[in-house]
């Protein structure tokens, strides 16, 4: 058990914000569901495809080799495949770590969480799992169990974002393990199986190297990674109190701005993580220091600042990446 | 990703000084550093932030406290996670001038 059970929400709390969020994010749920429907539709199919005998249209880099062969090598036609029925797995791994709650960023996490799962449902293109990490792993949902409302209400439960770690390496492989699982037991026939994990998180978190690793692994395995940031705190502006004692200094030149002391001194900026900079001593002694986003160690990640964003980026994460598969294809 | 920086324990730090003229820049105030810092460290950071030729001596103050151990000790000390942004205020160290030349 990774949480202090003090700090989890009360069924009643977690169902009441469940619902909360489900209407609020209701068009936009819809809003995703058609964006989805269009791209997770096997779009493979309309592709032409060689080589064969017969067909609907020549390929003509097989023109010159046909004629050379003696007309023998006679695969000169393309065709339109058939379109094979797609399932889909899509894991979300929602990050329950304390800076989620610090930072603000634990409301907008749920809200994104309530508006991909309610639309995933209304969708019914496979299976959702959603898996909470923080010091460890908790598998909130299992991929075999439908992901109805009362779902939403349990995993809600389970998050209090009271974790004192962000593991994003630990959620990485043990999903990696889960999908592995998955692939095992759900092989059936002629159905294509996909798999989509979502990292919902503020996106702080250390082992950067070694989480590259397993994203490396994951392209291997085709399971994609979408990483989406909620970064709650751009763009706020904070107003810090700062206490000036009235020392000594106060008395010299500084008599004169004497009456500003004791009120608001510096209006503070939150910053975003785009802003964050990394910080190293190397071996040598050197300051190394580059913006933390420059070395992000996923491929595909979304910043999202508004629940509202978040149908069009997604989308266009997922466009990108059925784009390159069908392309590679 | 520069293969002789390995991966280490980090903590978000936000950066304040009271004093005038050594602020550093806005958009190096919120870092992502290594919890195995060390009041010197910090120090040369700073320095390096402000982009000085000659180092100005730093002391720290995470909490309205004196830091005189690394962060990682100290969040153990006091019992504060690595999830927290830490307010780490600067302020000139006054120390003999022999020592300053070691920074
Ligand atoms: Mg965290």
């Amino acid at each position: 058990q990774t949480h202090i059970s003090g700090t989890l929400p009360t069924p009643d709390a977690a169902r009441a914000l469940w619902l909360q969020h489900e209407s609020s994010t209701h068009s936009l749920s819809q809003q995703l569901t058609e964006h989805l429907r269009l791209i997770l539709a096997p779009t493979l199919a309309t592709k032409l495809r060689g080589d064969f005998r017969t067909g609907k249209r020549l390929n003509l880099k097989r023109i010159i080799p046909y004629i050379a062969s003696g007309y023998k090598r006679d695969k000169i036609w393309l065709r339109r495949s058939m379109p094979s029925k797609r399932n889909y797995q899509v894991l979300i791994a929602l990050d329950d770590s304390k800076s989620m709650k610090e930072s603000g960023a634990s409301d907008l996490a749920l809200k994104t969480l309530t508006l991909v799962t309610r639309s995933l449902a209304m969708l019914e293109v496979g299976e959702v799992s959603v898996v909470g990490f923080g010091d460890a792993v908790n598998v909130a949902h299992d991929f075999d169990k439908p992901f109805t409302s009362d779902a939403g209400v349990r995993v809600f439960e389970q998050f209090g974002f009271e974790a004192q770690k962000t593991n994003v390496r630990g959620v990485v492989e043990r999903s990696l393990g889960l999908f592995e699982e998955a692939r095992r037991k759900g092989s059936q026939g002629s159905e294509e199986l996909w798999q989509l994990m979502l990292i919902v998180s503020d996106g702080i978190c250390d082992s950067h190297a070694e989480i590259q690793r397993l994203v490396r692994r994951a392209q291997e395995e085709r399971v994609m990674i979408v990483f989406v940031i909620v970064d709650a705190t751009a763009g706020e502006t904070v107003k810090t109190e700062v206490k000036t004692e009235e020392t000594a200094e106060s008395s010299g030149a500084g008599a004169g701005a004497g009456g500003e002391h004791g009120v608001v001194k510096t209006e503070d900026k939150k910053t975003s993580i785009l802003d964050l900079q990394s910080v190293e001593i190397s071996n040598e002694g050197k300051i190394v220091r580059w913006k933390y986003m420059e070395r992000f160690p996923f491929r595909y990640y979304l910043v999202v600042r508004d629940v509202r964003e978040l149908p069009g980026v997604l989308a266009g994460a997922l466009r990108q990446w059925f784009g390159e598969i069908a392309g590679s294809a | 990703m520069d293969p002789s920086i390995a991966d280490t324990a980090k903590v978000q730090i936000r950066l304040s000084t009271r004093e005038d003229g050594l602020e550093v820049p806005d958009d190096s105030r919120l870092l992502f550093a290594p919890t195995s810092l060390r009041r010197v460290d910090l120090s040369r950071l700073v320095n390096n932030l402000l982009h000085n030729d000659t180092p100005i001596p730093f002391e720290f103050l995470v909490n309205g406290q004196f830091l005189r151990t690394s962060i990682d000790e100290f969040l153990t000390q006091n019992g504060i996670s690595a999830e927290t942004t830490l307010n780490v205020e600067y302020t000139r160290a006054f120390i003999p001038s022999l020592h300053v030349s070691t920074f």
